[in-house]
């Protein structure tokens, strides 16, 4: 949490200085969690870069995941979700933006129903390595502030 | 034509748990149950209805992704329903239902109901401030933060549409049923409040592209901005998604927090609209950010400055 921290001296920075600190793209170290952990048919949000809301979320079929940015495509970087984690519809067949009840396609991000018809999720590259889901490559931000 | 506003908004959703568990933690009271789904009430009656997506007693869904089915007015009294009845009646269907009411469509189809007013009417106290040269709002030893205050939605305040055709709606909601303009975003859309309300709207219409039909977001009345940003943060605490706010909008003056929801439309809180009269002159400007809102806020976790003195270790 960043309004959490306390100032650091040696950067010089005040409180609230510190709590208006810009988060920079970066690669993200440290894995998002164990691939046992994600629950098959679910989705689950992430915040790798500790901006204090989830920017992106996964969704594991089987043996496969799938991890879209958590901005419906409707309006700049729009929350999805309706609750902590919660990114499909009822069937769990498809991604559902709780905004305006957009649909979209687990697998390619397409929206097949709602505000943004005809227009796609966008995707994180992520990896599967030693049982563990990593980010590949630089990761933005993506919390207004 | 002495229209109140929405008294009853009717959904078909698709997981009728998550939506009653949704408009419980948002503050509404549950009133009715039942396998086919239930009602939800603010303090003064008004609500919403939830029904499955496949209920055959629902009026026929958009072609869109909304889920809402049905917006009922509330009126004053039965002269104004046979206005109504008469005015609509002119060119297309008016439904005389068992209960009394009426239900037609508009001119892009949105399902609508009208009724005598199951309106309570509310005796409750504003939220009280003190403020240096006016009378205090709270006398000596009356506490003002109340972490445990109920918060409690007080009556159904406005809905907003998206509309492919503002201006054909507008001349629906103008020319048949009386309703006047309080401000417009240009190219956007709207403000609008019927006869028998002086609130700066109850209803706002958005220009959007005809995939996009239906609910933008509903709202409901809290007390004050104490009330609603103790609902609020109550809210994102049980893991709800904010969507926007809290934050104060310009036009109509009202604070705002909208809400992520399952009924696939947002849910606001809103306090302290501006109120208008015939007397009011509409303003217009484009709609912008700068336009949308006063200021704007986003919820972080509690926090406090306090540790050891600088210096010390602990």
């Amino acid at each position: 949490m960043v309004a959490g921290r306390p100032a650091s001296r040696q950067e010089g920075l005040t409180v609230s200085a510190a709590a208006r600190r810009k988060i920079e793209p970066r690669e993200i170290a440290e894995p998002l969690c164990r691939f046992d952990d994600l629950v098959d048919g679910k989705s689950r949000g992430f915040d790798p870069l500790g901006e204090g809301r989830d920017t992106m979320f996964v969704v594991r079929r089987g043996d496969a995941i799938y991890a879209w940015r958590n901005h419906c495509p409707h309006y700049d970087r729009a929350r999805m979700a309706w609750k902590k984690d919660e990114f499909l519809d009822p069937s769990g067949e498809q991604i559902m933006c709780f905004a305006h009840g957009a649909l979209f396609a687990i697998d390619t991000g397409e929206c097949t129903l709602g505000p943004c018809l005809g227009q796609s999720l966008t995707p994180v590259e992520v990896e599967l390595r030693e049982g563990a889901v990593r980010v590949k490559g630089i990761y933005e931000p993506g919390f207004r502030r | 034509m002495r229209i109140i506003g929405p008294d009853e908004l009717i959904f078909g959703v698709d997981d009728l748990d998550a939506c009653r568990t949704f408009l419980l933690d948002y503050g509404l009271t549950e009133v009715e149950r039942t396998e086919a789904g239930g009602s939800y009430h603010a303090l003064d009656g008004t609500g919403v209805t939830l029904r499955s997506r496949n209920d055959p007693s629902l009026p026929k869904p958009l072609p869109t992704a909304s889920m809402l089915r049905k917006t009922i007015y509330g009126v004053e009294d039965q002269e104004t329903l046979n206005q109504i009845a008469a005015e609509l009646d002119k060119d297309r269907e008016v439904v005389r239902e068992a209960d009394g009411s009426l239900s037609c469509r508009d001119d892009l189809d949105f399902e609508l109901g009208f009724r005598i007013t199951t309106r309570k009417k509310l005796d409750l106290p504003a939220e009280m401030i003190n403020s240096p040269g006016a009378k205090p709002g709270r006398g000596p030893n009356v506490i003002g933060a109340n972490q445990d205050a109920e918060a409690k939605p007080r009556t159904l305040s406005h809905i907003v549409y998206f509309v492919p055709d503002m201006d054909r709606m507008t001349k629906f909601y103008i020319d048949r049923l009386k309703f006047v303009i309080t401000d417009k975003f240009t190219n956007t859309g709207p403000f609008l409040r019927p006869q028998a309300n002086f609130d700066h709207h109850v209803l706002f219409m958005i220009q959007t592209p005809a995939y996009m039909q239906g609910l933008e977001h509903l709202a409901f009345h809290m007390q004050g901005p104490t009330e609603l940003m103790l609902a609020g943060s109550r809210m994102v605490a049980k893991g709800y998604e904010s969507f926007w706010g809290p934050g104060r909008h310009k036009f109509g003056s009202n604070w705002f927090w909208y809400f992520n929801s399952p009924l696939g439309t947002h849910v606001e809180y809103d306090a302290d609209m501006d109120l208008h009269d015939g007397e009011w002159v509409e303003r217009e400007t484009p709609m912008s950010a700068e336009a949308a809102q006063l200021f704007l806020f986003e919820n972080v976790e509690k926090w406090s400055p306090g540790g050891p003195p600088p210096g010390k270790k602990d």
